[in-house]
């Protein structure tokens, strides 16, 4: 029964990671932007979510609130820091350096003003109960099931069906095309800029209102996601969603064979792996040495 | 004051050994690594348990520092063949966070979150040199005679065909480099260097755990080398020296709680940072039209 609750939580903590890591894969996809700093949007939104719970704003309001957040502070990374940098270099490293001054900026910021200890959301949504003998579920479990379906779902029904998920595909496939046929190409990658970063939201409240927040939740949803697109084939939407489901697994199944301290270690055990045995991810395409 | 002046010129000169050997990976040969801190950790180890076992000699703690994370490097070396760019720094950030779990829970070697304590005095062939200012001219000693490798090294045909490949991979393979000898060889190096730091480190401190090696040292190491300036030679020092004097810095000004000093100093290079990358990308030392 131990893993069966193992899996639940898995289930649970890999569902909030696909969305995230879903985020990144497409703000990757269009932009080829390797948005490090996409770990500090989790953090600054959940950071509001509690904040607007703790001014006793009712849960809805809460969310707009994070939603806002999120939104902002993506578009402000990719007018502020990438646009002037691109500008100028277009090297992977420069790009990089600067996101991951931004992440270390901004855990540092939230360290300062909240503290380093876990905040959290107490919400009557995680009293657990016994399902079947020695399984536990809260409600929260099926919340972040439900509305991680109900995101991916109409997230593909937008790429696929709307004109502007369609431009966005266009913008990763073949930008020169793209503004052939008269669209800016800067308009959609701010989309997918606002678009990737409102996918953090449900991670980041649903955390907020289960494991706690704290600031190094900045640097650890980055790795997350990082590692959750790679190990799904970088960029691509499908591949991020099954290695965010995988590494959740994998972190909290670990647990059934080895102490608590090794589960982190075992995601990027997994990650390692990939990288060194398959670099394109599952779903990826061969990647240029 | 002034011991505290010369912990810090010690302090100092082992970071500037460490900031040094990174540039060897980031500015000549273009690979990016977020897990510097793990050869420093690994030499540091080896280094204290040298001086535990055998004898605190500070040329035997480095060497022995520098062939420990020598041996492990391959496991840098090994991503840096397969991938390059982004995928090589996530490969990184996995080995680190890996090996932060490893140095906390292999007690019998780090001695877990207590570290290892009692480290004896550092001597040098048999001679007693634990006062601070012999101590600290023998690190930079070191430091002047491992900047003088580095740089002929740099200047001859390896670091340029090093520098080639970091350039363009596939026109230095096209003149006949073997890519992948001279990456591993540059990974190799970088590393060995950053174990002999970590070796004198531990005899500095006479104390070591898993607190000076994790992914924030990693990333403090890389700000001096990017803050100072890639792939120069004194770009990496400018930068230690700056990132140092920090907190120094810092605890003189009033209105910081000194609980809150790491946080706004972190802060501040994390800001500094960004900042550079987008006014200023070859760091404080490079050229300032230069890419990389």
């Amino acid at each position: 029964m131990l893993v069966l609750q193992l899996l639940a939580s898995g289930l649970q903590t890999g569902a909030l990671y696909a969305l995230t890591a879903a985020g990144f894969a497409l703000i990757f996809g269009a932009t080829r932007l390797f948005h490090f700093a996409h770990g500090a949007t989790y953090a600054l939104a959940g950071y509001a979510f509690v904040l607007a719970d703790h001014a006793g704003l009712p849960w809805p309001i809460g969310c707009l609130i994070a939603l806002a957040v999120a939104v902002a502070f993506g578009l402000f990374t990719d007018i502020a820091i990438y646009r002037p940098i691109q500008r100028h270099s277009a090297s992977f490293f420069t790009v990089f350096v600067a996101a991951f001054g931004v992440v270390i900026f901004i855990q540092s910021a939230l360290e300062i003003t909240f503290g380093r200890s876990f905040i959290a959301v107490s919400s009557a949504l995680t009293h657990a109960s016994q399902i079947l003998p020695g399984l536990y579920l809260a409600q929260v479990f099926w919340v972040a099931i439900a509305v991680t379906v109900l995101v991916f779902g109409a997230l593909g029904w937008f790429l696929s069906r709307s004109n502007s998920g369609i431009a966005l595909r266009a913008l990763a496939e073949n930008t020169e095309l793209l503004r052939a046929y008269g669209l800016s190409a800067r308009r959609f990658s701010a989309l997918a800029f606002a678009l990737g970063s409102a996918l953090v939201v449900p991670g980041a409240v649903l955390g907020a209102a289960t494991t706690g927040l704290s600031p190094v939740v900045a640097s650890h949803v980055m790795l997350v996601s990082l590692a959750a697109s790679v190990v799904g084939g970088i960029g691509s939407l499908r591949g991020a969603a099954f290695g965010g489901f995988l590494l959740g697994i994998a972190e909290n199944l670990v647990v059934a064979v080895l102490d608590t301290q090794w589960s982190e270690a075992a995601g990027f055990v997994v990650l390692f792996a990939f990288i060194l045995l398959r670099p394109s991810g599952l779903f990826g395409t061969a990647v240029a040495r | 004051m002034s011991a505290y002046l010369l912990n810090l010129a010690e302090l100092g000169t082992i970071f500037a050994l460490l900031s040094l050997s990174l540039n060897v990976l980031i500015g000549y040969g273009g690979i990016f690594s977020v897990a510097h801190a793990v050869f420093f950790g690994v030499g540091a180890y080896a280094g204290a348990q040298i001086a535990l076992h055998l004898a605190p000699d500070v040329l035997l703690a480095a060497l022995g520092g520098g062939l420990a994370a020598g041996v492990l490097s391959f496991a840098l070396a090994l991503p840096a063949l397969r991938v390059r760019g982004e995928y090589f720094v996530v490969a990184s950030l996995g080995l680190q966070m890996v090996a932060t779990t490893v140095f906390t829970e292999a007690q019998g070697i780090t001695g877990g979150y207590g570290g290892l304590v009692g480290i004896p005095p550092p001597s040098l062939f048999g001679l007693d040199i634990s006062s601070p200012r012999l101590f600290l001219s023998v690190c930079i000693a070191i430091l002047l005679a491992v900047m003088a490798g580095v740089h002929a090294l740099m200047r001859g045909s390896f670091g340029r065909s090093l520098m080639a490949v970091r350039d363009s991979e596939s026109a230095a393979e096209a003149f006949g480099k073997i890519v992948p000898i001279l990456k591993t060889l540059a990974v190799v190096l970088g590393c060995i260097i950053a174990g002999a730091a970590g070796g004198l480190f531990a005899l500095q401190m006479s104390f070591v755990n898993v607190e000076s090696f994790t992914l924030d040292q990693s990333v403090l190491i890389m700000a001096m080398v990017i803050i100072g300036g890639v792939g120069t030679l004194l770009g990496p020092l400018l930068g230690t020296a700056l990132l140092l004097l920090l907190p120094a810095a810092l605890s003189f000004l009033p209105g910081i709680p000194p609980t809150e000093l790491g946080a706004v100093q972190q802060g501040i290079y994390g800001l500094a940072m960004t900042l550079l990358m987008i006014f200023r990308p070859g760091g404080i030392a490079g050229r300032a039209e230069g890419r990389r």
